[in-house]
């Protein structure tokens, strides 16, 4: 079998240029797949003359010469010219190397004149120009402007010595300090690179504003993560379910019932307290609850036969009156179980907190930052504990006041996420304990504030103490070994605000939100040795592992990498892999599976899509590419999967929208799908699909520059100011369908150099709407998505589209997603003398087989990773 | 989004190319650059909750007591309920057919929330809000005097989301609590403040020291390029520490000394008239000693409850907030209509005494250096549409007084919604076409000095104004 196809495969690469096009078509993914990878140019033996696809442009003076300044000379240089030089424009005189000439800014505005068809003037015909000759023209300065905009730009050289980002600061905050919340809302957003990057050395400024916030963000995480004093008595509610029952049941009227009743099936669903020794049962939503002074923190629950259910879907809640305090964290321990273990059925906890001040001023918010699964069978159910911080949440503004109106309670409510009301036997949530305690402190003083404060035996002498504390924290937090005078400097601050406060800590939080805002915590250096080694081009192994660290983990580096780094064997090929494969099994490396891939594909794009009304579909879409990526990461499996992948890797809320069956519970799973369901990989995904549509129907335009930007690395040039818009007033247009529009504007001779380049990419995507639904059908007809590419090759349709990108682009999209690895790890821009190190993490990836692990171990060893 | 990246790409390039780009704000700066300098410039917003009285043409009452007034741009006459501010006529411009398009749909309980915002603040479920006119200026003006801006309600606090008591948004859209106390306003404005400010200036003074020597040492190590890039952050310290010294100056400056006699600083909104008199006193002494040159003053919530609804008081009527939904009971618009004759009353006084006073270091008036105004997110009954808006002053700034300006098409005689007092009306079909209210902001926040061209999303200034 491997035989024959290789064989096969041999057959068809040796006789390419002249086999046809439909032979080709009758590939199959799997076989193009592999008839591409033979084709691959950086896997040929002699791979050292790999043509770089990236070298200088270079001016194209010849044509210039030749075709156009003759017709520039008689269509402008009358009015333009010795003679006349109207608008101070003289085309004779204009450099035509625009990628070196002084002339850049004329060209442009030559060229919006032309494209827009504003030159020549209308009224003087004798100067007119043929539609085929502007054509030409507009042609030949597009192409020249957008030779020069990439010269210019990538003549610059970067360096890597860049500040956190605002994501990076957060994370670098919660895991310095111990506290997994997030702190920097107040910050501004970083500035998004044209190919979608947010960590981009030069685009990342620093202001008064930015500074300043950061240090106020900084301290506030201090004070929140170390303590003083004694530990504040926490306000515990626990709701007492078994006499809340008794309470109901025993009313005139109740109206009770019992799980053996016939009509149990119907009723069910509906929240209700219910008694599994008796069966009694009665329908209960929430109730209205007080702290329960006598109750201790994490006290078991008495034994009791009461449940309460709560059913799919549903909600309970939880008049908590205005006791909580205004922060701190809140721990909401609910003990819960399924009803039934049917593997089909999900139950998730949800919360969310509100208040109704009065008419009409009310406010609700979900709190929770995951829905938590209930998973523990009904004889032993399992507590599931929230933690919210309160200082961060929307309260009651009222909660203090004196006077009962505008109203002060504040209300939690438990929603029971779920798919479990069907079938005969529906899911609900058993819940015997709930249990709210704030501020809650799993130890006193807690964790984060032993990391910082430990103990010493100087602890009473207070400036040798804050010499201890300070030498640790300034190490973990500037990622490097510290000088005494150094650590001398921030003890004298220490002293002189001693004085001013009533605790050690509280004076010592000051100073330590002085050590996180200096450019040493804030910034990622890159020169921190002697200045002997300033010759030395290679990274030290400290700055290695905050690179790596800030690669796979959007953060700081941890105790144990700035160990190894610090003892100097993080270069060693073995421990520097063993620590690589540690720090991707780690919870953190979901940061790099979430940033990199958000900020490759754009998917906050999503955030302005309008059209996807449902909120659990949006983010299923959102996560979809993320969770794809991890799967892909976790077996090593090819980058080409990102192309086409026999599998996707979706949730209930996705494969229903899919069509894809047997799909059960929101997390994301590997599933196996034929071809006829028309996924796999991520073009297909319903998050590029929506987000490169206009709200009502695809948009082949946006999808074509999206995968000429994000998958290809092939960035169209910039479109002319002024566009002409597609008239929809003129009835003609109106009744085209949009691949005609398409093509009518792009038969305008302004438009056709851009968007023969771009569309037939987009239109390839026609049978997938504006959710990205599979069609095969429009209103007014079936669907047309057949495109020809620039080059005349004929793509047909989605597969089309794939199979020529497996068999001819492979080498393109492995460079792609290369580089933009590569500049992602490094937080620059790339220029052109970094195009040689680029090529040869292809080789050695590709040579590996493609693997997206390789990927990442290839690029921290590379020459560009490892350079200053 | 893709589409975006391309368009700054271009902006890049263009600027690379060296071509400048004219923005439209450029003009009207450039007006506003002929007031002298050292003039301050101030703002001002007195927002009403629970709009006005709009009755039906067919109705009686709609001649005298239909708070828009009748005719042209110029020659526009005033109905009983703006009457008062007939003595006024040239200082004021009354405006019709604006609203902020995100909430024309909501519930006019939750309108205060968004009048100085725009934002889509909904009404119901998550809540989010936006900055506020007022901050902007702010933001741009507010390190030349003591106080940035001076927040006041009757109220006070910040309400809650859909119930604001405050009329200030920061910047990340945050309620800023309002003051409500007359003495309190007056200690903040005119008493000396406490020795904990001084000492956290002198703490954070230390710490950027330290910040900026050790930088420095950090620069030595750093190749020529990166000390570019760290020399931000160094400037970003230095400013601070600017700011810092600012406001040491202004904790070494001893506070202004006010005439007292017209405050009765222990006024409560139960004495509405002189708790009216003392808060827009407050203002004025405020901006006379130029201790701030933006200040809001909301005149209680939105839904009746708390001292706002003892305003109406000062009228020997019941509760403002049921003057709006007893209208069509005997003397119903009279009565509403005579209460919002008070509020424009007391505002008017207040442009009467800027009018009165010379710009204490300027040319002209007081009042020609203030852009004052007044109004409310509805019009009629919880109507989130067709704001009543007055606007007074601002002469050296390019304000051309004495007009009703009409907006927007389909309402030429406010009869949009007029005369509904259920429920049905707020929520009904969007008939007249409105323009939003934040193009009247852009052009405000022009004449003030400040560079831009949109506010809460929308584009653009508005004409005629």
């Amino acid at each position: 079998m491997i035989f024959t196809r290789l064989t096969f495969v041999l057959l068809l690469s040796i006789s390419i240029p002249v086999v046809a096009q439909d032979s080709l078509s009758s590939l199959s993914l799997e076989q193009a797949r592999e008839l591409g990878r033979e084709n691959s140019r950086f896997l040929r033996e002699d791979n050292t003359n790999v043509q770089d696809p990236k070298k200088p442009p270079k001016a194209n003076l010849t044509d210039y010469k030749k075709t156009l300044y003759p017709l520039l000379q008689k269509s402008c240089l009358a009015c333009h010219g010795p003679d006349r030089s109207e608008g101070r424009l003289r085309v004779d005189q204009l450099d035509p190397n625009l990628l070196t000439g002084e002339h850049v800014g004329q060209w442009k505005e030559v060229y919006n004149a032309l494209g827009n068809s504003e030159m020549p003037p209308a009224d003087e015909p004798e100067f007119a120009l043929a539609d085929k000759d502007r054509g030409l023209l507009v042609e030949w300065v597009g192409a020249e402007l957008e030779k020069a905009y990439h010269v210019r730009k990538n003549s610059q050289e970067y360096s890597s010595f860049r500040r956190m980002t605002r994501y990076e600061y957060n994370y670098a905050l919660q895991d310095l300090l111990g506290f997994p919340f997030d702190m920097v809302e107040r910050l501004p957003p970083d500035t998004v690179s044209d190919d979608g990057f947010q960590n981009r050395s030069e685009l990342l400024q620093m202001s008064a504003m930015q500074f300043q916030t950061s240090r106020q963000i900084g301290l506030k995480a201090l004070q929140r993560t170390t303590v003083h004093g004694e530990q504040p008595t926490p306000v515990v509610y626990r709701f007492p379910l078994e006499a809340e029952m008794n309470r109901l049941t025993s009313a005139a009227n109740a109206k009770v019932f019992n799980q053996n009743d016939e009509n149990y099936r119907q009723t069910r669903n509906n929240n209700h307290f219910l008694n599994k020794q008796t069966g009694k049962a009665i329908n209960y939503n929430g109730g209205n609850f007080k702290p329960d002074s006598n109750a201790v923190v994490g006290a078991a629950p008495a034994d009791s036969p009461v449940r309460l259910s709560l059913g799919a879907g549903k909600e309970l809640k939880f008049n908590l009156d205005r006791f909580l305090p205004d922060d701190g964290i809140m721990r909401v321990r609910i003990r819960a179980a399924r009803s039934n273990m049917n593997p089909e059925l999900f139950a998730n906890l949800r919360l969310t907190f509100s208040a109704h001040t009065s008419n009409n001023a009310n406010f609700s918010q979900v709190i929770s930052h995951h829905d938590l699964a209930v998973a523990a069978p009904a004889e032993s159910p399992e507590y599931i504990d929230f933690f919210i911080s309160l200082g961060d949440i929307q309260r009651n503004p009222f909660r203090k006041l004196e006077t009962t109106f505008p109203r002060r309670d504040e209300f939690l409510h438990i929603r029971n996420v779920s798919n479990g009301n069907r079938g005969p036997e529906p899911l609900t949530v058993l819940i015997d304990h709930i249990e709210i305690s704030a501020p809650f402190y799993a130890q006193w003083p807690p964790q984060s504030h032993r990391d910082i404060f430990f103990e010493s035996a100087n602890s009473q002498n207070e400036d040798v103490y804050a010499s201890e504390v300070l030498k640790v924290f300034m190490a973990r937090a500037w990622r490097r070994t510290v000088t005494d005078q150094e650590v001398g400097q921030f003890v004298s601050l220490f002293k002189e605000y001693r004085p001013d406060f009533g605790s050690f800590e509280q004076a010592m939080q000051e100073v330590l939100a002085t050590v996180i805002a200096s450019p040493e915590f804030l910034y990622l250096t890159t020169a921190n040795g002697s200045p002997q080694d300033a010759k030395d081009k290679t990274i030290s192994d400290l700055e290695l592992a905050t690179r790596l660290s800030f690669f796979l983990w959007s953060s700081i580096p941890d105790v144990e990498l700035l160990g190894v780094a610090y003892k100097g064997e993080l270069r060693k090929p073995d421990v520097l892999e063993a620590q690589i494969e540690r720090m991707l099994e780690d919870e953190r490396a979901n940061r790099f599976a979430e940033q990199f891939v958000g900020q490759w594909l754009g998917l906050e794009g999503l955030d302005n899509v309008t059209h996807v009304k449902d909120g659990t579909l949006r983010d299923s879409m959102h996560e979809e590419p993320i969770a794809f990526f991890r799967e892909v990461l976790a077996g090593n499996d090819s980058v080409m999967d990102f192309i086409h992948s026999d599998y996707v890797v979706v949730n209930e809320k996705l494969a229903g929208h899919y069509r894809i069956g047997n799909v059960y519970g929101p997390h994301f799973r590997r599933v196996p799908v034929a071809a006829s369901v028309n996924r796999g990989g991520v073009l297909t995904q319903a998050a590029m699909l929506s987000m490169n549509s206009d709200g009502t129907d695809s948009h082949p335009l946006k999808r074509g520059i999206w995968m000429l930007e994000r998958i290809l690395q092939d960035p169209p040039p910039p479109p002319p100011p002024n566009v002409p818009e597609v008239d929809l007033a003129d009835p003609r247009i109106l009744q085209m369908t949009l691949k005609e529009r398409i093509e009518d504007h792009r038969n305008k001779p302004a438009c056709k150099s851009c968007h023969a380049k771009i569309d037939p990419w987009g239109i390839a995507f026609e049978n997938y709407d504006a959710v990205g639904s599979f069609r095969t059908q429009l209103k007014n007809g079936p669907v047309d998505a057949s495109a020809e590419l620039f080059n005349k090759q004929q793509l047909d349709g989605i597969m089309g589209l794939k199979r020529y990108l497996l068999t001819d682009r492979q080498d393109q999209f492995a460079r792609a997603i290369a580089e933009k690895m590569t500049t992602y790890a490094i937080g620059r821009s790339l220029s052109f003398s970094d195009n040689a190190d680029i090529d040869k993490i292809v080789v050695q990836f590709r040579k590996q087989g493609d693997g997206l692990r390789d990927l990442i171990h290839v690029i921290a060893q590379s020459d560009i990773f490892n350079a200053k | 989004m893709s589409m975006k990246s391309i368009s700054t790409s271009r902006r890049q390039f263009l600027q690379g190319s060296g071509i400048a780009l004219s923005l439209p704000w450029l003009e009207t700066f450039a007006d506003a650059e002929k007031v002298p300098e050292k003039t301050p410039r101030r703002f001002l917003s007195v927002y009403h909750p629970d709009g006005v009285g709009l009755p039906l043409k067919n109705d009686p009452a709609w001649k005298d007591w239909s708070w828009f007034p009748r005719g042209g741009e110029r020659d526009f006459q005033l109905t009983k309920v703006l009457d008062v501010l007939e003595p006024l006529r040239s200082e004021i411009t009354i405006y019709s057919g604006l609203s902020h398009p995100a909430v024309r749909q909501v519930h006019g309980h939750s309108n205060a929330d968004q009048y100085l915002t725009g934002a889509a603040t909904g009404g119901h479920g998550a809540y989010k809000n936006s900055i506020s006119l007022d901050q902007v200026y702010a933001n741009h003006i507010g390190e030349k005097t003591r106080h940035a801006s001076l927040v006041m309600s009757t109220n006070g606090g910040v309400g809650g989301p859909r119930g604001a008591q405050t009329q200030s948004f920061n910047k990340e859209g945050r309620p800023i609590p309002a003051m409500n106390r007359p003495k309190q306003i007056f200690d903040m404005l005119f008493v000396t403040s406490g020795n904990d400010a001084a000492a956290r200036l002198a703490r954070s003074k230390s710490s950027l020291d330290l910040l900026i020597e050790h930088t420095r040492s950090l620069g030595r190590k750093l190749s020529a390029k990166d000390q570019q890039t760290l020399q931000q952050y160094m400037d970003a310290v230095r400013d601070t520490e600017v700011k810092l010294a600012k406001a040491q100056r202004w904790i070494d400056t001893p506070v202004p000394v006010v005439d007292q006699s017209n405050l009765k600083l222990d006024a409560d909104p139960k004495e509405a008239r002189l708790y009216f008199q003392t808060m827009y006193e407050l203002i004025y002494l405020a901006f006379l000693s130029d201790s701030t040159r933006s200040a809001t003053f909301q005149l209680g919530r939105e839904n009746g409850e708390g001292p706002h609804d003892l305003l109406s008081k000062a009228v020997g009527l019941g509760g403002a907030h049921g003057l709006t939904h007893a209208v069509k009971r005997p003397k119903g618009w009279e009565n509403l209509g005579t209460y919002n004759r008070y509020q424009a009353m007391e505002f008017g006084k207040f442009v009467q005494k800027l009018k009165d006073t010379k710009e204490p270091n300027g040319d002209g008036n007081m009042l020609d250096n203030t852009f004052a105004m007044h109004g409310s997110a509805s019009s009629s009954f919880h109507l989130s549409r067709n704001y009543p808006i007055i606007s007074a002053g601002g002469k050296n700034m390019g304000f051309d007084n004495g007009r009703y300006l009409k907006f927007g098409t389909g309402n030429e005689d406010n009869q949009a919604g007029a005369g509904i007092d259920t429920d049905a009306g707020w929520r009904g079909k969007i008939e007249a076409e409105e323009l939003p209210l934040a193009n009247l902001f852009v052009t405000v926040l022009q004449r003030l000095g400040v560079e831009t061209d949109t506010f809460a999303g929308y584009s653009g200034t508005l004409e005629r104004v």
